[in-house]
């Protein structure tokens, strides 16, 4: 047993010694590090390094949680952590935390996202390869971010592990004229396969084509989304999925267990796979992750669970265990049967979508929103990219669009950026009929 | 949080040969109650103490934190950032527009201390809420709230002989709640902030303003009807003033974004060197002057000093409808040619400070809100909003009525379902007639930041009216 596993299950004794019911502990030493550029030239290279154990505790159904950074007076932070839960209050819903011991998959970390060499150098490669599709005069600008964790868990109820994770992604978004950008990202559990350039082609790319943009009109469309907005979208749906979010109304599913809420052909999943920037093994409960179908061609078939929201659902834990609320770690979209292009080719007249921001609820139980497209927007017509637009927002609900769902392409990739596209999806193009567009009067 | 360690980091530093250092260390306890309809699913108590440094050298910066507190883990840092720095070999050399060195301390007061409050107090403060939302005759669905407490140390030094150290307490109130009636449901949120201590709590009345939204919600299922869409004349109240001035008008003219600095995640702005807008472009109509002021005392926005040590002031970013004075940090200002106006924040030790609104607002006119509804022949009043957007130039927004009233002949009359308005800066701004003389503030968090940074801010001011817009 490492020393930081042993100092980590020595905090969950001290807590049971004075008296909690139940304790999960999970230290993470984590070292990340960031460089942010623009205009083609890097602001800033930053490093952070953090040394934190969460601590999370249950007396007599009082739940309590704290995180110890100052690891010097660990016994005055559970003798206070204790005695708070002693004045706080009962929530008679806490189920527990996991029990039993587990057997965990093997990290898949990769050991050179520990101290990453040359960060910049893969920020100069992208910005090339977004000059190389634009031409000297492209403005690029985004951030390199890459983390590397090593996880210790203990819990009273049995579970105890380790896990390192890691992750690297690079977002660039390259402007070829004042109103024209694309945006592209890379993003990996590791330096395999990792390829800068191909995020800064992509931005390039959609940049060219989104030069000399006219204001679109407003309208329903057939829009084809590219995985990078598709992502957006996934991620709002999967978050909806959380059983917290059930409970609170925050979410178009609730009460559609068993229900369709989409067409046959589409199958979503929540799985932190090896590939995923959300790789783990296990959960905040010491839980093992898992794949769990979310949707099922088309009916949905879960809700994301830690111990405590299963109980009160009837069902077991899906391994989606948060500090406090259970969330989806890493959405993915079954493929379809269509390549790009042929996907492209069932558009008569309509627009395609490459990123999007901002996307904000009236209702989240309705699940009317709305959200700004930005970087390339296109009319497409018979198939073919025809002109490239500006200033359109779409303006629909969140269970039209999963109902409106007509294709999704074989290519899928990996995409995270920023809050927008979070948590991360393995997304596809997606073809979406009826989707109702509006604009600024 | 050991100052020592701090001075020692910035010695170190300074004995590099940088051309400036800073080092920043941030201790803060902090306290989040998250209950749901009523009950307290978790108390979070925590104490986060760090410290970072940032440097120039050779034109580029250097960023790092650590939450370590020892003089081996500020010489590791204080090494990376060097190297960083160092690496980034800029053409465009990084400078920052001059301040002198200031010494001293700033804190904020407290009436009644946020520590002599007990947990078992905060507790029943917010079940009690729950209690009286559950029963004021409003079929509530659900709902959830969230108390915020930050006690917060902050030590600044820098190369340049700045030694600020202050004490901010803030406290913030986050509730959603969800009515059902009829079989169908509306949604609201409510946030509430404040520098200072516990006395907030009874300043915000929060208990009537949940109440008067749950109403507000269910007129809004069983009375309210469509506006039919067309060219009106629209009355924004208090709160949907104060979101347009934050996000049509804040953001715009923060300068990291003019000159293009968050191009890729929050956007540029539609105000550019060589566009059509800059300062002295008119983008309103003369009624219009909107102000940034971190001064206010007490606001959810507060602060004397910003993260780079320069004193706050207030900034006049619209001016009778002319574009004014863009928010600057140092970085921004040396590049503009111009000075800092203490617009630099960040939320932690171990996030770069970055520019950032505080209080923005509509400054007050003279009329009153009756005045303004009187001159109405027909028109919305949309007094408060639900969902709202703008895009990354900031340029095309979109506000979404929560609470709001069909105005016909100066008269306010059945209460208008979702209302929308969906228009460019240049054309709302321009559009205001008439400004009310009562000043309102609502406390929000602004994202900004990658990774994001959550500031507390207030957004604000008095009823506008806007003549002839489309209105759906």
């Amino acid at each position: 047993m490492s020393d930081m596993l042993n100092k980590t299950e020595a905090i969950v004794k001290k807590a049971k010694s004075l008296g909690a019911d139940e304790v999960v502990a999970k230290t993470t030493f984590g070292k990340y590090r960031q460089v942010r550029f623009s205009n083609n030239q890097v602001d800033i290279t930053v490093a952070w390094n953090d040394y934190v154990t969460d601590v999370a505790l249950a007396w007599k159904k009082r739940v309590v949680a704290t995180q110890i950074r100052n690891f010097q007076n660990v016994d005055a932070n559970i003798e206070k952590l204790l005695k708070l839960a002693k004045v706080s209050k009962e929530n008679p819903m806490f189920g527990g935390f996991a029990k039993g011991s587990f057997k965990y998959a093997k990290s898949n970390a990769d050991k050179k996202l520990q101290n990453l060499e040359d960060p910049i150098g893969y920020v100069s490669e992208a910005i090339g390869a977004a000059e190389k599709e634009v031409g000297s005069r492209v403005e690029s600008g985004g951030i390199l971010f890459s983390k590397f964790e090593d996880v210790y868990l203990v819990s009273s109820e049995g579970p105890i592990g380790v896990d390192s994770r890691s992750a690297i992604e690079l977002s660039i978004r390259a402007f070829s004229e004042r109103e024209a950008s694309g945006h592209g990202v890379e993003c990996s559990s590791s330096l395999k396969d990792f390829n800068p350039s191909r995020a800064g082609t992509k931005a390039g790319e959609i940049a060219k084509l989104a030069k000399n943009p006219k204001v679109g009109e407003e309208g329903v469309y057939d829009v084809v989304f590219d995985p990078l907005i598709f992502g957006s979208s996934l991620a709002v749906w999967g978050s909806m999925a959380s059983a917290f979010r059930i409970m609170i109304q925050f979410s178009v599913f609730v009460d559609k267990l068993g229900q369709k809420v989409a067409p046959e052909f589409v199958t979503v999943k929540d799985n932190p796979a090896a590939y995923s920037m959300s790789n783990r093994v296990f959960d905040d409960e010491g839980v093992p992750t898992r794949e769990n179908v979310i949707i099922d061609c088309g009916i949905l078939k879960t809700y994301l669970h830690n111990t405590s929201t299963a109980k009160i659902f009837k069902t077991e834990t899906t391994g989606n265990a948060g500090l406090v609320f259970p969330n989806p770690w890493n959405i993915e979209v079954e493929p379809g049967n269509m390549r790009k292009d042929e996907l492209f080719k069932e558009v008569k007249r309509g627009l395609y979508f490459t990123n999007t921001w901002y996307t904000r609820f009236q209702n989240y139980a309705r699940g009317d929103f709305s959200t700004i497209p930005r970087d390339g927007i296109f009319l497409v017509e018979k198939g073919e990219i025809k002109q490239s637009l500006k200033d359109l927002r779409i303006s629909d609900n969140v269970l039209n669009m999963l109902n409106n769902i007509v294709a999704f392409s074989k290519e899928r990739q990996h995409v995270h950026w920023w809050g927008e596209a979070d948590p991360p999806s393995l997304s596809p193009y997606a073809l979406i009929k009826n989707v109702h567009i509006t604009k600024s009067r | 949080m050991n100052e020592d360690i701090v001075d020692y980091a910035l010695n170190y530093a300074q004995k590099k040969g940088v051309e400036y250092a800073e080092v920043r260390a941030q201790s803060q306890t902090e306290e989040v109650l998250l209950l749901r309809s009523g009950i307290l699913e978790t108390y979070v108590s925590a104490v986060d103490s760090g410290f970072c440094v940032r440097l120039i050298a050779n034109g580029g910066i250097g960023f790092a934190s650590t939450n370590k507190w020892t003089k081996e883990e500020a010489k590791e840092i204080m090494d990376l950032a060097l190297k960083y720095a160092r690496a980034a070999n800029r053409k465009e050399k990084i400078t920052f527009a001059e301040e002198k060195g200031v010494e001293t301390k700033w804190v904020v007061n407290q009436k009644k201390k946020i520590e002599d409050v007990s947990p078992e107090e905060k507790i029943a403060s917010f079940v009690d809420i729950d209690k009286a939302l559950t029963s004021c005759g409003v079929k509530i669905a659900a709902t959830m709230s969230q108390c915020t407490i930050n006690l917060t140390s902050k030590y600044y030094v820098n190369s340049e002989g700045s030694r600020i150290s202050a004490f901010v307490p803030k406290i913030g109130a986050f509730f959603l709640i969800t009515v059902a009636e009829q079989g169908k449901t509306e949604q609201a949120y409510e946030q509430f902030g404040y520098s200072g201590g516990w006395e907030a709590f009874h300043k915000w009345n929060v208990e009537e303003k949940l109440i008067h939204n749950a109403k507000v919600l269910r007129d809004v299922i069983t009375k309210a009807k469509v506006v039919k869409p067309g060219t009106m004349d629209l009355i924004c109240g208090t709160e949907v003033t104060g979101i347009a001035a934050h996000e049509s008008c804040g953001h715009p003219m923060e300068a990291d974004r003019i000159l293009g600095r968050e191009m890729s995640q929050a956007g540029r702005s539609f105000i550019y060197k060589g566009g059509q807008f800059w300062i002295g472009s008119r983008i309103g109509s003369d009624c219009v002057t909107i102000a940034d002021d971190p001064t206010i005392e007490n606001s959810y926005g507060y602060f004397a000093y910003d993260d780079e040590g320069v004193k706050a002031r207030r900034r006049f970013l619209y001016k009778n409808g002319v574009i004014n004075e863009f928010l600057h940090n140092r970085e921004t200002a040396a590049k503009l040619g111009t000075r800092s106006n203490a617009s630099s924040r960040s939320i932690n030790y171990d996030r770069e400070a970055i520019v950032r609104m505080s209080n923005t607002f509509v400054m007050p006119g003279d009329a009153t809100e009756e005045e303004l509804i009187k001159d109405v022949k027909y028109g919305v009043y949309m007094k408060s909003f639900t969902e709202w957007n703008i895009d990354d130039k900031r340029f095309n927004q979109r506000y979404v009525g929560r609470e709001a009233y069909l105005i016909e002949n100066g008269e306010l009359k059945h209460p208008v379902a979702r209302p929308v308005i969906e228009t460019t800066t240049l054309k709302f701004w321009t559009a205001v007639d008439a400004v009310s003389k009562n000043l309102e503030f609502d406390s929000a968090t602004c994202g900004k930041g990658d990774p994001a940074q959550g500031v507390p801010v207030y957004t604000g001011g008095p009823c506008i009216r806007l003549r002839e817009v489309y209105v759906k």
